[in-house]
């Protein structure tokens, strides 16, 4: 194989997405971002800054929340992936996205996922955290609306009701 | 303009041999990207030289927080957030802890790397003045092998480092000399989450008899790299805090710092806030001073309780009654060298049955509860030192059940282990090794254990 043809293979990758195995072909610098919306399909999963400073991309790979603008997807290969998309189970939504609902935790919805699963990593390390823990917990997500009141207290709310066990 | 994947190489050798005889067969053409959180943005923006990359995030050789007797040993991979839950290098390097906090938001420290946070070689990196006022010492290592290089001659100039193509940064080194030390540090940026320092401070000071014994200063952001203020530490130590000194040593770091002109701020403002936040660390260091210095208020209680009581005061730091009298009746003790010295002897010069009631007091690793015996602050700190086991996975957790059961049965005794920091898995390897071990020489291995663990606990008792 020569060198420019070496450089441009794609390559087939394959992890799981929501539970769902998944392999696509990829060059292996697309960032995960790319690939859950236009390969999969998964447009949940926002794209703001797309340099690690908003939290709109947010997913959580291995239980770890990151930001999916700056993971190339070969390091990916192997990973378990849970996107936005992933939280409801059977039409129903989850406890935190229930509450970010009832609190008016979202207003044009772009930080929405994000704030969610950074909120869901949070209450999974730290199921009863305090307002201070909230706010260190979410601080990587950016809302433009500037609706950080009620999304925090959806948190709290969704902390009180035990959301994640 | 954004940057097209095909144009790019990226491959993940999966082991560090692999990678470092990838970078030796092309030296200086492999860019080596770890969590991403500086590369990733470069590549995005358009900004990336590089066209080959080559994957090093998660290699486990890197990965590995490994403590000994005098020495904490961080691998280069380490995230931000491996090292905010690390509690050796919470208690020893506070402020290595502190930085990490605050760089960038959660989802960042999950990614970032403090090896990628050195060779990225930004001068508003945050670890790095914590780095120095540690006299952090560097592991590199190429295909040809490792050399050991000062952090403090890391950093030559603006992003520029001593590293050499084909050379990774492999661990970080910090001796445990500090822990008798007022930790402080403080950055000064646009916003407390996500922003990037005007000014950060990193600091070390220590009183003696009303003054300062030593103080190290190191800022990031007022200069070129990372910078040590000598001039300013010099003006301060062996002096009493008081509002003059405080006054002098405002005005030096203002002058003794370089800062640039950029997007976030002028030479002006950090200059100011350089002198500000040196004044505030003094003053909190003058105020501590006056109390507990060193754990002397702890001990100067202690020291005049009677003997039985002092006995029973210090038994949760180890559990065997005669270490406990043996402690006691040393006293006076004045400071946490004679107290840690102390512990030593008295701890050799044990009986055997004297150990086992120490190793008798803890849970089994793997087990939250402690002994109906123990007493209530040694449960408490052995829930704090197994925190890694208690967060492990299942099948590493039934494994170590099952280490502890083989353990029990060969040497009928429960194994001991210094917990603090180690991971289960870290904790299977060293089980099952141990397992192989004849009669004596694994007595005095947990005997030497149960002595680390002795020492942490009796830091703990002294900030008490």
């Amino acid at each position: 194989m020569n060198e420019s043809s070496e450089q441009r293979a794609k390559c087939e990758i394959s992890f799981t997405v929501n539970g769902k195995l998944q392999t696509v072909h990829a060059y292996p610098m697309e960032r995960l971002l790319d690939v859950l919306r236009h390969e999969l399909g998964l447009t949940g999963t926002k794209e703001g800054c797309g340099e690690g400073e908003c939290g709109s991309c947010s997913v959580l790979i291995d239980g770890l929340l990151v930001n999916s603008c700056l993971i190339p997807i070969l390091q990916a290969s192997g990973a378990k992936i849970v996107t936005i998309e992933g939280l409801a189970t059977d039409g129903r939504l989850q406890f935190l996205q229930q509450s970010f609902l009832e609190c008016g935790g979202a207003q044009c919805g772009i930080c929405t996922p994000g704030m969610i699963l950074a909120a869901y990593h949070l209450l999974s390390k730290k199921p009863q955290p305090t307002l201070e823990e909230i706010r260190e917990g979410l601080s990587g997500n950016l809302c433009r609306c500037t609706g950080y009141m009620q999304i925090v207290e959806a948190v709290a709310e969704a902390a009180r009701l035990g959301a994640v066990r | 303009m954004r940057a097209h994947p095909a144009e790019y190489k990226l491959v993940a050798p999966g082991t560090l041999t692999a990678v470092l005889s990838l970078l030796a067969r092309d030296p200086g053409v492999w860019l080596p990207i770890a969590g991403g959180t500086d590369v990733m943005v470069q590549y995005s923006a358009g900004k990336l030289p590089a066209r080959k990359l080559v994957s090093i995030w998660n290699l486990p050789e890197l990965r590995r927080i490994e403590v000994s007797a005098d020495e904490v040993r961080i691998g280069a991979g380490c995230t931000y957030t491996d090292l905010r839950e690390h509690e050796i290098v919470n208690s020893e390097f506070a402020l290595l802890t502190s930085a990490a906090s605050w760089t960038g938001g959660i989802a960042n420290q999950n990614r970032g790397t403090i090896g990628g946070n050195i060779v990225n070689a930004s001068p508003a990196a945050d670890s790095l003045p914590a780095l120095l006022v540690y006299d952090a010492e560097l592991l590199l290592v190429s295909a040809q092998g490792e050399r050991r290089v000062p952090y403090a001659n890391f950093h030559i100039d603006y992003r520029k480092t001593r590293l050499a193509p084909g050379e990774l940064v492999r661990a970080v080194c910090l001796q445990k000399q500090f822990s008798g030390y007022y930790a402080h540090a403080r950055k000064a940026g646009a916003r407390n989450a996500q922003a990037i320092a005007k000014v950060c401070l990193a600091a070390l000071g220590r009183m003696a008899e009303g003054a300062v014994e030593d103080i190290r200063l190191a800022m990031g952001s007022v200069a070129p790299v990372p910078i040590r203020l000598i001039e300013t530490e010099r003006i301060v130590k062996g002096k009493q805090i008081d509002p003059q000194l405080i006054q002098l040593a405002k005005t030096s770091a203002a002058a003794e710092v370089r800062p640039i002109d950029d997007i976030r701020s002028t030479p002006r403002y950090r200059a100011a806030v350089a002198g500000n936040l040196v004044a505030e660390f003094l003053e909190h260091l003058g105020a501590r001073g006056s109390r507990n210095e060193n754990g002397k208020d702890v001990l100067a209680r202690w020291n005049e309780l009677p003997s039985l009581e002092a006995a029973q005061n210090i038994l949760p730091c180890c559990g065997s009654k005669a270490w406990a009298r043996g402690m006691a009746d040393r006293r006076p003790i004045f400071d946490g060298a004679a107290l840690l010295a102390a512990c030593d002897e008295i701890w050799k010069s044990l009986r055997e049955s004297d150990w086992l009631e120490a190793f008798r007091s803890h849970p089994r690793i793997g087990e939250s509860r402690s002994p109906a015996s123990a007493p209530a602050q040694s449960a408490a700190w052995s829930g704090g030192e197994q925190q890694k086991v208690a967060a492990a996975g299942e099948d590493v957790k039934v494994a170590l059940n099952e280490g502890n059961r083989a353990y029990e049965q060969r040497f009928k005794r429960i194994f001991i282990v210094c917990a603090a920091g180690k991971s289960a898995p870290e904790i299977l390897e060293i089980l099952q090794r141990r397992l192989q071990n004849d009669e004596k020489t694994e007595l005095h291995e947990a005997a030497e254990q149960q002595r680390q663990i002795a020492h942490l606990r009796l830091k703990k008792w002294l900030s008490s």
